[in-house]
């Protein structure tokens, strides 16, 4: 597929992607290699995962990764409870069962590593959130992306029959290896630009009005300018837009109290909330800039 | 550049190491493929290609179109300073794909040998072209032999480390509430010992063992290499190289414009010490101490920056920023909970206006002109 058509075809998917992201999307497949997301929560990492899986017409296998993540909950275990009953019931008819049919493909329970790579489709892999994993899966990682392999002492080793489009994401909560970024293809995606921004709320909410979702917008991408705890992704000016839409605004109210109380969309910390009076609201409505409040510590 | 578009790309290679970029042999070799890949007439689509390719970090990801045209397009960078006094080499990022091109398709016409399209291979890792490299850095080289590399010895080095490993030992491990696997925990974990002995039909023969989790404090070291701190930004900088290696701390540079060290510093060799020396003799001028750490809070520590972070500020405290924006800086660290260590190199605390406006919220100042007095920061941080 060539680089405007995926452009095009994202677009189609419903995600407003960037030059920059295509021509990285676009190079991950031509160079069989797996794509780093690196950015802050909520400016789109983990979608590209489903749009790539929507416009290549494969299915999306999603790993979420956690603290304590480990080799059975990602790549595969054995259904001992399975066993177990298999072994009874031969004892009952007295057949009994030999250990090589017990450690078959049968009694394997697949998760999402393993049902990538055996998948008989190409698929897309999404693993997201891997700053969150422990160091040691990391290195494990490293090998099944070097590979494309997985071995089961049981079993033997598995090849990937497709190569599965791979996609990393991370929130940057932890350094990751410099190993695993140089087998992987790094982008940084930021916050999105005002037009950019406006045509995702478009696309996604194409029956709001285009005053509100224009005046929304710049509202929000002003916001993030302030020093807050939480800086409001792209899901966030979705949500908050859309709530405007449901109470039928055709534009951002003249009243900032009345933004004030449909902020709770936008604002997720205590903090944040604290610090946003109708005055601040009214200067950011406005499009004046507020400067930040500096309490004496 | 016409006979040669390997070496072009080598070049620009070798001009990304010289950047702090991690660029080995592979690498190099993937940007010739992506070259190889687009068509001759879609060159400008590589920035994206090697950007991706070559980039680790969201720092090495902002500071890639800036080393990108700097090397293909000088021309369109407006507002530098040109010292080298040497006429820029001319570089064609289309000639050079084009003639890659042209070049693969006579190899393949030929049959020639493979060694014929080596990708690096016979160039050294950290070679260059020999007009290209003096690219805007004669002060470069020069800054390399006008430092002065004798001023401290073995011994001293070696004092430096253990008193930094002193203070790292005093920035103990905070205890947490979440427990981690452990197979000498004292605390026995039912849920992964359940799981475990499924394998054995139930019966616990493994058990499995937790302990409470211990966090490390993140540590930022933040050295001012201004002029009017020229001749201590040397001690500040083997200083944080100790923290670097007792601590894993972040370490960055600043005079007008923040840049990361710490990559440069992991590495102890002579050359990657030049390079830190270079970096610092590139910069001189004023120093805007709020506006840098505006730029280290907002791109570099935008989420790292919490409770369990120490931020250490070495510095004169002599900001050409307004007063008021050093204030607002630092209570934007303490507002995330971090505590702030102000190392000067003078006997008193710095009397500028900004310093002594923004006093309170810095957890401690000390002196740090000499190993003794570095010894005694170990008292004051927590």
């Amino acid at each position: 597929m060539e680089e405007s058509a995926l452009k095009l075809a994202l677009h189609e998917a419903g995600y407003v992607a960037e030059a920059g992201l295509v021509t990285t999307l676009w190079f991950a497949q031509a160079l069989e290699r797996p794509v780093l997301l690196e950015g802050d929560a909520g400016v789109g990492k983990s979608a590209v995962g489903g749009a790539m899986a929507r416009v290549l017409g494969r299915r999306l296998v999603r790993l979420q990764c956690y603290e304590g993540l480990d080799l059975p909950q990602a790549v595969y275990e054995w259904n001992y409870g399975r066993q177990l009953l298999a072994i009874r019931l031969h004892e009952q008819d007295r057949s009994g069962i030999s250990e090589h049919d017990l450690f078959s493909q049968e009694y394997l329970l697949e998760r999402p590593l393993l049902a990538a790579m055996a998948s008989d489709a190409p698929v897309v892999l999404l693993i997201d959130e891997i700053d969150r994993a422990d160091e040691a899966f990391e290195a494990f990682l490293l090998e099944a992306l070097a590979d494309f392999q997985i071995t089961i002492p049981e079993i033997g080793t598995i090849r990937a029959r497709h190569r599965p489009l791979v996609v990393l994401t991370s929130n940057a909560t932890r350094e990751l290896s410099d190993a695993l970024r140089r087998r992987c293809l790094y982008h940084y995606l930021d916050y999105p630009s005002p037009e950019r921004e406006i045509a995702i709320v478009r696309t996604t909410l194409p029956d709001a009005e285009s005053r509100l979702v224009e005046e929304g917008v710049e509202f929000v991408q002003r916001l993030r300018r302030e020093d807050l705890q939480k800086t409001p992704g792209i899901a966030e000016t979705l949500d908050w837009i859309r709530a405007l839409h449901h109470l039928k605004l055709k534009a951002l109210p003249e009243d900032p109290e009345s933004i004030l109380r449909t902020l709770s969309c936008l604002l997720k910390t205590r903090d944040d909330r604290f610090q946003m009076s109708a005055e601040h609201v009214r200067r950011l409505a406005d499009g004046r800039d507020t400067g930040v409040a500096v309490s004496s510590a | 550049m016409e006979a040669q578009p390997l070496q072009a790309i080598a070049g620009f290679a070798s001009y990304l190491r010289d950047a702090g970029f991690a660029v080995g042999v592979a690498e190099q070799r993937s940007m010739v493929s992506a070259a190889l890949i687009l068509s001759p007439a879609d060159y400008q689509r590589l920035e994206a290609g090697w950007r991706s390719l070559v980039c680790r970090d969201a720092t090495t990801w902002h500071r890639f179109p800036e080393v990108f045209r700097s090397y293909w397009f000088p021309d369109r960078l407006t507002g530098q300073v040109r010292v080298s006094g040497h006429t820029r080499p001319r570089r064609d990022l289309r000639d050079a794909v084009a003639a890659l091109h042209r070049s693969m398709a006579t190899d393949a016409e030929r049959a020639a040998t493979p060694g014929d399209a080596q990708v690096g291979g016979e160039q050294p890792a950290d070679s260059a072209p020999p007009v290209e490299r003096a690219q805007g850095g004669a002060s470069r080289t020069e800054a390399l032999e006008q430092r002065d590399f004798t001023r401290w010895l073995p011994q001293d080095l070696g004092r430096l480390e253990r008193l930094v490993e002193a203070i790292a030992q005093q920035l103990r491990r905070r205890l947490l509430r979440r427990r981690k696997r452990d197979n000498q925990g004292q605390r026995l974990d039912l849920r992964g010992t359940l799981r475990a002995s499924l394998k054995t039909g139930g019966i616990p023969f493994e058990p499995a063992w937790h302990a409470r989790r211990r966090e490390r404090p993140r540590v930022f070291v933040l050295v001012d290499v201004s002029r009017s701190m020229e001749t201590h930004a040397q001690l500040f900088l083997r200083i944080s190289r100790a923290f670097v290696g007792a601590l894993d701390a972040r370490v960055f540079v600043f005079h007008t414009k923040l840049a990361e060290v710490t990559p440069l510093l992991r590495r102890d060799s002579g050359r990657i010490q030049e390079k830190v020396n270079a970096v610092t003799a590139g910069f001189g001028g004023g120093t805007r101490i709020a506006s840098s750490l505006g730029e280290f809070l907002d791109v570099h520590a935008r989420r790292s920056m919490t409770r369990a972070s120490r931020v250490f500020i070495l510095s004169d405290g002599f900001d050409s920023d307004p007063d008021e924006d050093l204030r607002r800086q630092l209570w934007r660290i303490r507002r995330r909970g971090a505590r702030i260590y102000w190392l000067h190199p003078t006997i008193e605390r710095p009397p500028s206006a900004a310093v002594t406006n923004a006093a309170d919220l810095v957890d401690a100042f000390a002196p740090v002109h000499n190993l003794e007095s570095l010894d005694r920061v170990r008292l004051l941080v927590e």
